[in-house]
């Protein structure tokens, strides 16, 4: 076909008429040109009956001629005649031969039915004379063409003729390929030598080596030598020697095979061409897919290896450079797919563009689940919302298109720069034109996509990377898409160019630089997908919809396994089930054990339920979050799937609502899913799926979905992401035993807790022998008061049984949430008892409370074979109880506080946890030290959280060194809070404690000198991280008379666990207080 | 458990009634006999798991006592339930019975188990694994299970339903707690709060306050409280503060309104679990002021509906010299502590073990209606739990007056003196 198209091009290059013949004369060209493009359309397909199409050519003739009523055309071939209806073989006229491979096959002739008037050179012009060749030309390819093609189905009907007669088959076929295709049929025969040489057939290797010239070839020679070239005479592969010999060695059907097999390569070569050029573009990509699918009718008719080229082609083309991603998706696509992609994806004309990892990671992952889908319960059809995607360099195209090139060096500025300039940022893209083609496409999208509301996606190439997970970083936005056509373009447009700006946001800019990315070309792909729901009065929504990990990480029963996974299930848009939201709670599910829930009693499942919902109000054109029961009131009658999604709660049992009898309006409804969960293959398909997914792409994996009530969909597919806090910690295995505090073996999950300072002890035993009940109460109060104390989120709470126990109070501490929320670490120490070992509560009373602050848990079975308990450390250390809690002073036999950095000389308790392992350690070790436990395999640095408290400490010391202790009667500064223990955090402020000595003036100047500095920091700190207060400072006065009293802030300095920190003032430091 | 000095709930509840057995001078059988149950069962529930596999769960049923009547208590699933935790609950139910004059006697009951950890369907073969062990030995006219610790109205029908299988007939008085329309009781969620405010009516007009001359202020906002606030009102007395657990800030909060507050317009506020939405109530005019402070109030009636342990040696100081009567809604809410401050201040405390008994007198109404297969309206059950209040409050503060007791000490004398009354009416002892 390249031969074909090269005369085309021909025809068209011809140097235009230079004379004065101007104007007929390009209007004649013009008409050529048209009819040539005509004839070029017809003869594209060569699957169609001949008949058709040299009726076509016919009709396509007489326009391309001067007198078009007068011209009429024949088509002679292979003795038959195709001719316009009243053709008169005039002396008008001209011909042409059909030549097809050397051979004369037939001839075109157009005549004019009688004398053309004007006929000074002859009656044609000289285009036409051409023109006629041209067309001639074209015929004598296309037959030749089709000739191929024929002989390529022949074999394949030789085939299915069983195999009396496949000698004759094979040999007949190549005789034809022989004499119509001589080129082919030498690239057939070398490699069918090639292929016997590899055979290990001697004959073949000296047949290669006699026609090699000088024969000698197969000799060793040293390695570092270039081998000695054998010349391959082209005349050898001309003969039927080749397979001759291939006759001797193979069976006829083998041959035969491997002769089509490689047709059917050499068919498909030009679109291996095409993906390899690095030039070639997203367009002749898709034409020459195009053109592929009629020619391969089959993937299986190629060999794996051409296939797999080819498919690790187009993955690395449209999906990802990634190498770890191709290997695993070329096992699971096909070719074919990347079409159905291509119809409905956006790009420039010479994009390069793929469509970023959200989009690549959905398709992956529908492609593995319809490959799967016979082995999945129900025979569960996957579907994905109709989408639309927005190639990668677009987003270049459209800065190009406004100038805003520039902007791309945005992302090297200082981090408070780009802060500061982003909401600029935003509105110029905003207000920035999209380039024709896109706006195109994005109407094409929008006429197939209809006015359903749409989310539109930010899928970048860095987002949902393994190890990346970028999520969130970028935006996602909800469309209404109501309106006019020009309206909803325009929030369309609107939108996609909100999502390109936040490539230069601050927070992912922040974040790349964080993780070494920032140089990488940030180019971005856009998902435009419809959101999948219904109507529900003025509002759209799905029924449900949520998150699902292959892995569970939050077991609630140890009866629960990590494979079981974790569904995370909330009503209406998933927004409210991929973030953790402080204020509600979604479902939780384990697929693999789906009846064990995390909440038994009717309460706590009424208490744990969804009470809110995101939706899309259509009126407004607004996403929204609402009251769940104000949602059910207004319509609830229309909530799709009601009786699955919801339970009616009476007479303290929560019902399964039957039939048409359920009035949403008038009962108490609350979100259980429980229709959803046992009546429904739901659960068990989704479990399925994500097994399916882990299993294929090899890492567990994480998804959403959503359904309408009918249908369920799958929105994402990326491998399982981690919050920061619960990636697997490496387990150090050469600790010195005395600096171990406890090991764990079972049911752990993943998690990091760095630097407790901490450790609140309940011990068990003395625990166990308190007499009554009002101690045991004591205990829990004391335990809540704690932690109210206690710097937050740095102490462990390590106690016996079941935290939270109510009624029997013996079987662990009596606590509500509240009492334990500051905490970081849970632990639960079932000891034996005489035979049998307590059950733990796995933290059940607050589950959902704890998974939702990611506070961590951890059951510890010290009795276990193999399990260290450093009993001694936690009962031997200083309890500082009676000097922290001194109305609790009685509780010290039970209640046990350590300091740990007092009784260790320094070191802090830091607790490692792999679920992978199913393995914890709590270890004592300096602080600071905080990336020792992670895997290097996420190079996480906490650089951003580490950097709010030292800025801010550094800060303090500036303030204490500026400060004019005699201008200001100041005698010490000391920080403490969050600035002093590292804690603090963008929006912490600094807390300074001041030690004056003089009037109220000197204090009245004081004030006002910090208040410029607290100013001047709350916008620093603005600028560098995006945290917006008034005052950053957080300073307390203290005296003479406070010290002695003891009293307010006082207490801090020289305190026993917490104490203030004293800061050099003009180059002194403070005189420590007795 | 590992020391002998530990904190058994049994040997606590045989101290109580020791006390209460030296205060009536019983004689050393009745004692004896009154100091154990009656029957013990203890047995093994075999259950095929969802994962095939067999589980033998622990269950209990003790019977205390039955002289009065048939024994009824609660089934408990508790994963560390231990045999001295059920015979210590099976004895207070028998007092509390007796303290309302219902013809029952005391029982309670549990598996050992953590519903957290199984399937509806586990709990369901537990359920009815229970029922198969004792179907004889339980039933309408022997001893009545109810719903207990983690066990609702669905593990009941599930018990029910094996019940009536073996037995091949409908027995709905074998269990109680069962949903309206399936042999449970109107008037059932009223019950407890409403018998609250017939006691506290009563102990008015002992001392000679009118209803709506009074003002009150209540802990807690769930249902107990909001039905004892509901009658109160209708009485004529005013309710001004209220408090109740936010669980968004982990904390309480009071909500005053020195004109009294709306019942009608806090309740559509407020959660199913008793949260009211301190931002609404700001609006509609309310104080938010910390928990404690509904204690502190100026006001003739406290009534702590809330949890155990609320009125505490501590914070009684606090209480204001108006107040009169504390009407104890929750379980246990006055520590022995407080109780002292509370009889020195000549407080008079209707204690919550006679308070709170309308819970346990609607579960008979539901038997009483189930056996007989009629069922009241319910103003028929709340007239009948009116009856049943008064008259156990009038012997109690009746014997209160006439032996110079403390309230809470009175109702225990009464309870148990019913209970040896009948031993000896029996000639047991």
């Amino acid at each position: 076909m390249d031969a074909a198209g090269a005369g085309w091009y021909c025809a068209m290059s011809d140097p235009p008429p230079t004379d004065e013949k101007s104007l007929a004369a390009l209007q004649e060209r013009a008409k050529e040109l048209a009819c040539l493009l005509a004839v070029e359309g017809l003869l594209r397909d060569t699957t169609q009956p001949l008949d058709d199409v040299f009726r076509g050519v016919i009709e396509a003739i007489p326009p391309g001629w001067q007198f078009p009523e007068l011209c009429r055309a024949r088509i002679t071939c292979e003795g038959r005649t195709w001719q316009s209806p009243d053709f008169v073989d005039s002396p008008w006229g001209q011909c042409a031969p059909i030549v097809v491979q050397e051979h004369t096959a037939g001839r075109i002739c157009v005549h004019y039915v009688r004398e053309p008037p004007a006929a000074a050179d002859g009656p044609f012009l000289d285009g036409e004379v051409r023109l006629v060749s041209t067309i001639a030309d074209r015929l004598g390819h296309y037959l030749h063409q089709r000739n191929l093609e024929r002989l390529l189905m022949d074999f394949g009907r030789d085939e299915a003729r069983t195999a009396e007669r496949p000698q004759a088959a094979w040999r007949g076929g190549l005789e034809l390929v022989r004499q119509t295709d001589q080129n082919l049929y030498v690239r057939l025969a070398r490699k069918m030598v090639n292929f016997l040489c590899w055979s290990g057939v001697r004959e073949a290797q000296e047949l290669m080596q006699r026609h090699a010239g000088n024969g000698e070839g197969g000799g060793e020679e040293p390695d570092n030598y270039p081998r000695r070239k054998l010349s391959l005479a082209p005349d050898f592969y001309r003969g039927t020697e080749p397979f001759e010999l291939a006759a001797r060695y193979l069976g006829d059907d083998e041959i035969f095979a491997r002769i089509q097999r490689w047709m059917f390569e050499d068919r498909a070569k030009f679109l291996v061409k095409v993906l390899e050029s690095q030039q070639s573009s997203l367009g002749e990509i898709a034409d020459a897919l195009r053109r592929y699918q009629q020619i391969v009718p089959e993937d299986s008719s190629l060999s794996r290896a051409t296939l797999e080229a080819m498919k690790a082609s187009l993955i690395n083309r449209f999906l990802t450079e990634q190498l770890d991603f191709i290997k695993v998706a070329k096992q699971h696509v096909d070719v074919g797919a990347f079409l159905d992609l291509l119809d409905r994806m956006i790009f420039p004309a010479t994009s390069h563009g793929k469509l970023g990892g959200k989009s690549a990671g959905l398709f992956l992952a529908t492609q593995i689940l319809r490959r799967a889908a016979a082995a999945l319960p129900d025979g569960a059809e996957v579907k994905t919302p109709r989408s639309w995607y927005i190639a990668s360099d677009a987003l270049l195209a459209f800065m190009e298109f406004n100038d805003l090139d520039d902007v791309i060096q945005h992302k090297y500025k200082e981090i408070d720069q780009v802060r500061l300039e982003y909401p600029h940022l935003v509105q110029l893209y905003k207000n920035a034109r999209f380039p024709p083609e896109l706006v195109q496409g994005l109407s094409v999208a929008l006429d197939d996509l209809g006015d359903r509301p749409l989310i539109v996606r930010s899928s970048s190439l860095l987002e949902d990377r393994l190890g990346t997970a970028f999520s969130g970083k970028y935006k996602s936005l909800f469309l209404a898409n109501q309106g006019t056509k020009q309206q909803r373009l325009e929030a369309l447009q609107d939108a996609v160019a909100e999502i390109y700006a936040s490539v230069f946001g601050p927070d992912p800019i922040e974040y790349r630089r964080d993780r070494g990315l920032l140089d990488f070309q940030e180019e971005m792909g856009v998902l435009i997908q419809e959101v999948v729901g219904t109507r529900v009065g003025k509002y759209f929504l799905p029924a449900f919809s949520g998150v699902a990990f292959s892995r569970n990480e939050f077991r609630w029963s140890p009866r629960i396994r990590r494979e079981d996974g974790l569904i995370r299930l909330v009503p209406g848009l998933g927004t409210r089930a991929v973030d953790r939201v402080s204020d509600d709670f979604p479902v939780l599910i384990a697929p693999g054990q789906p009846r064990l829930r995390a909440n038994a009693s009717v309460d706590e499942i009424v208490r744990y339920s969804p009470k809110k919902i995101d939706v899309i109000n259509l009126e407004t054109n607004a996403f929204e979050t609402l009251e769940l029961s104000q949602l059910l009131a207004e319509c609830g009658a229309e909530y799709p799937a009601l009786a699955q999604v919801f339970s009616v709660v009476r007479d303290d049992r929560l019902h399964k609502p039957v039939g048409l009898l359920l009035d949403p309006a008038k009962e108490q409804l609350a979100a259980t899913f429980e229709g959803l969960i046992v009546d429904s293959p739901f659960v068990a398909r989704l479990h399925a799926m994500l097994r399916q997914l882990e299993q294929s792409l090899g890492t567990p994996v994480d998804v959403e979905f959503a359904s309408d009530g009918k249908d369920f969909y799958l929105l994402q597919c990326r491998p399982q992401s981690h919050a920061e806090d619960s990636v697997a910690a490496s387990i150090p295995k050469d600790v010195p035993r005395d600096q171990v505090v406890f090991t764990a073996r079972r049911y752990v999950s993943n998690g990091f807790v760095p630097d407790l300072t901490h450790i609140v002890y309940v011990d068990p035993r003395r625990y166990a022998e308190l007499e009554d009940q009002q101690t045991m109460v004591a205990v829990g109060r004391a335990v809540g008061k704690l932690n109210k104390l206690l710097p937050k989120r740095q102490f462990a709470l390590i106690g016996p049984g079941r935290w939270g126990s109510r009624g029997d109070i013996k079987l662990g501490v009596s606590v509500t949430y509240s009492d334990i929320n500051n905490t970081a670490l849970l632990v639960e120490v079932a000891r034996r008892k005489g035979n049998y070992v307590p059950e733990l509560s796995f933290g059940t009373h607050f589950f959902q409370d704890l998974v939702e602050s990611s506070i961590r848990y951890l059951p510890l079975y010290p009795d276990d074979e193999g399990i260290l308990f450093h009993e001694r450390f936690l009962l031997g250390a200083p309890n500082i109880l009676a000097e922290i809690l001194p109305e609790h002073a009685a509780l010290s036999d039970v209640l046990r506080v350590i300091d740990v950095p007092a009784a260790t000389g320094g070191n802090i308790l830091r607790v490692l946890m792999n679920a992978d392992l199913d393995e914890a350690i709590g270890l004592l070790a300096a602080p600071g030290t905080r990336e020792a436990g992670r895997l290097a395999a996420e190079p996480v640095l906490r650089r951003g959280e580490d950097d709010h408290w030292r800025w801010r400490y550094q800060m303090a010391e500036r303030i204490a060194a500026e400060i004019d202790p005699v201008r200001f009667g100041v005698v010490a500064v000391y920080v403490f809070g969050s600035t002093k223990n590292a804690t603090a955090g963008p929006g912490s402020d600094i807390d300074l404690l001041i030690h004056v000595r003089g009037g109220d003036a000197r204090r009245e100047a004081l004030e006002n000198w910090l208040d410029g500095w607290s100013l001047c920091l709350a916008e620093m700190n603005y600028r560098r991280c995006g945290y917006r207060t008034d005052r950053l400072l957080d300073v307390h006065i203290i005296t003479d008379e406070d010290i002695a009293r003891r009293d307010s802030f006082a207490i801090k300095i020289g305190a026993i666990t917490d104490a203030a920190r004293p800061l050099p003032i003009g180059g002194r430091v403070a005189d420590p207080i007795p | 458990m590992a020391g002998k000095s530990a904190f058994n709930p049994f040997e606590m509840a045989q101290a109580q009634f020791d006390k209460v057995a030296n205060l009536l001078d019983l004689d050393a059988g009745t004692r004896e006999l009154l100091r154990f149950p009656l029957r013990e069962y203890a047995f093994s529930i075999p259950v095929r798991m969802d994962d095939g596999k067999v589980k033998v769960f622990r269950g209990f049923r003790v019977q205390h006592n039955d002289a009065r009547g048939p024994t009824k208590g609660g089934i408990r699933f508790h994963p560390q339930e231990t045999i001295d935790t059920v015979r210590a609950l099976a004895m207070w139910m028998t007092w509390k019975c007796a303290v309302v004059d219902i013809p029952l006697g005391g029982g309670k009951g549990g598996v050992i188990c953590d519903p957290h950890n199984l399937s509806p369907r586990e709990q369901e073969a537990i359920c009815r694994g229970w029922v198969r062990q004792l179907a004889k030995d339980v039933g309408p006219l022997v001893d009545v299970p109810a719903p207990d610790v983690m066990t609702n109205a669905q593990h009941m029908l599930w018990m029910l339903d094996e019940f009536e299988a073996i037995h091949g007939a409908k027995y709905p008085g074998f269990i109680t707690g069962k949903p309206v329309g399936m042999g449970g009781s109107l008037g059932r969620t009223e019950a407890t709060g409403y018998g609250l405010v017939f006691t506290l009516r009563e102990a008015l007009k002992e001392l000679g306050l009118r209803p709506e001359q009074t003002c009150a202020s209540v802990q807690g906002f769930g249902n107990v409280a909001q039905y004892a606030i509901e009658l109160y009102h209708q009485l004529g007395g005013k309710t001004l503060c209220v408090s109740c657990w936010d669980q968004a800030d982990q904390t309480s909060y009071s909500f005053r309104k020195s004109s009294g507050i709306d019942l009608r317009e806090l309740r559509s506020i407020t959660d199913r679990f008793g949260g009211i939405d301190k931002g609404k109530a700001r609006e509609r005019g309310y104080e938010v002021l910390p928990g404690e402070a509904w204690l502190t109030q100026e006001v003739d009636i406290l009534m702590p509906c809330a949890l155990e342990n609320q009125v505490t040696g501590d914070n009684a100081g606090g209480i204001h010299k108006r107040v009169r009567i504390v009407a104890e809604g929750a379980n246990g809410p006055t520590t022995p502590e407080a109780d002292r401050v509370l009889q020195q201040r000549g407080i008079f405390v209707i204690p919550d073990f006679l308070a709170n008994a309308g819970g346990v007198t609607c579960s008979y109404f539901e038997q009483v209606q189930s056996n007989m297969n009629y069922f009241w309206e319910k103003d028929e059950v709340l007239g009948k739990l009116d009856v049943k209040m008064t008259s156990a409050f009038l012997a109690v503060s009746d014997l209160a007056r006439r032996k110079k007791l403390f309230q809470r000490d009175a109702a225990y004398v009464i309870a148990v003196n019913r209970v040896a009354q009948a031993c000896k009416d029996r000639g047991w002892v």
